[in-house]
């Protein structure tokens, strides 16, 4: 059994699809005159349509409450680019970095079993550290390079989830480092283990759409309320909220 | 269905710059008829295609389309750049738009818009007036939109000057080209 399918990520997933794309950035709600339109997807292959619901979000309305005022804030959103969430925040002042980690932490996973085949098919002695502590911090080296205090927002949805444990421990602490003191950060947990994937993207300052998409990684864990607290333990306010849908919205602020 | 056309002519809208179906050559000017010396058509544009590679400094203000290697820096002042989907850009891009639908690696400054395509993959930071971002793109940098800026007498002039000057081809000034 290989490396990725111990872990339960099938290789070639069908990576995103398509959907109508929204009223570009900073439009001001002009319409698209000109140029190539960039509604024409022609890929070789389409996804088939992602499902969408909406819910009610307790946690984003706080968040944003906690953000009012700041002026030109800085943003990390570590879920996928959706043009929704970046035109609501971006037309809020922020100035915004977007990096989705878990799409890179399939694309460590892969190229790591790749590494790992190939030093095996040497036959010779590989030095290639296996262990969960050196692969995150791998990982980590080539992810989330910030500067310190660098940002007084981050949107770190239900990504721990899907991490390893030791992954998730350590990028909570480098994401205390990048967070100013005083810094939000916006993260999401399921209660019991999720039968799909989702995405999420902010539609309004009460309303997330929740996107079904292919699955990226399995889940890995289901936090409890005390692990939570453990992982978050250097922030000196945590609010939760528990929705119908099994899923806690959290704000833990720096 | 829609756009079945376009399927057929490697997944390139027709309405893009420079497919490179029409001008397969590395960098290329818009073909021109022998007899009288003007262009056959005004919309055709550069075109570095698929399985080129090229190490330097690409410029020019004319439309450009990469669906091959680019490795340096991209510069076209009044242009619009297409990255193709087989197209590898690691460069830092600076055009009036600026279109992904492969691989750019490098910060992206598009004057009036920037679109990613859901096949577009970009680690670098974005600069524009406007963005679109498709469903699927994958970007991982910082996004600044700039709204509103004033043109000032200067800035028309030179816009003015570039577009008179249009008809220069874009260039490779510096660098290796490799096929």
């Amino acid at each position: 059994m290989s490396f990725l399918n111990k872990l339960g990520i099938g290789v070639g997933a069908a990576a995103g699809a398509r959907s109508e794309i929204p009223r570009a950035i900073g439009s001001s709600g002009r319409t698209r005159t000109g140029g190539p339109a960039p509604v024409a997807a022609v890929g070789a292959t389409r996804a088939p349509e992602l499902r969408e619901s909406s819910r009610v979000s307790n946690g984003l309305k706080e968040f944003l409450w906690n953000l009012d005022g700041l002026g030109r804030g800085t943003l990390l959103d570590l879920g996928p680019a959706w043009q929704t969430t970046l035109s609501f925040f971006i037309e809020r002042g922020f100035r915004v970095s977007s990096e989705d980690i878990l799409r890179a932490w399939k694309d460590f996973l892969v190229e790591e079993e790749g590494k790992l085949r190939e030093a095996t098919g040497r036959a010779a002695q590989h030095n290639l550290d296996v262990t969960p502590a050196a692969r995150a911090a791998r990982f980590l080296e080539a992810n989330l390079q910030y500067p310190n205090s660098s940002f007084d927002a981050v949107l770190l949805w239900d990504l721990l989830d899907y991490l390893e444990p030791l992954v998730a421990k350590q990028m909570v602490a480098n994401l205390t480092e990048l967070l100013r003191p005083g810094g939000v950060v916006f993260a999401m947990f399921h209660s019991k283990k999720p039968e799909g994937f989702q995405r999420y993207r902010v539609v309004d300052p009460t309303t997330l759409q929740v996107v079904s998409s292919p699955v990226l990684c399995p889940a890995q864990r289901v936090y409890q309320n005390r692990e939570i607290q453990d992982l978050f333990s250097r922030y000196r306010t945590v609010k939760s909220f528990v929705g119908r849908d099994q899923l806690r919205e959290s704000l833990f602020i720096k | 269905m829609w756009k079945k056309e376009d399927v057929k002519s490697q997944g390139l809208p027709e309405n893009l710059p420079g497919n490179p179906a029409n001008s397969p050559a590395l960098v290329s000017s818009p073909p021109r008829e022998a007899s009288t010396g003007l262009p056959v058509s005004s919309k055709s544009s550069a075109c570095i295609s698929q399985g080129i590679r090229i190490k330097g400094e690409v410029t020019g203000s004319e439309d450009l389309f990469v669906d091959g290697h680019v490795e340096g820096k991209l510069n076209l002042s009044n242009g619009s750049l297409t990255v193709g989907p087989n197209g590898e850009v690691k460069a830092d891009i600076f055009a009036r738009e600026v279109i992904v639908r492969g691989r750019v690696d490098g910060k992206i400054v598009g004057r009036e818009k920037i679109q990613l395509w859901s096949t577009g993959n970009v680690a670098g930071d974005l600069q524009t007036e406007r963005l679109m971002i498709e469903d699927g793109a994958v970007l991982r940098g910082r996004v600044e939109i700039e709204t509103g800026k004033p043109i000032d007498k200067h800035t028309e002039a030179r816009s003015a000057a570039a577009g008179t000057a249009k008809s220069g081809a874009v260039s490779v000034i510096t660098g290796s080209v490799a096929n």
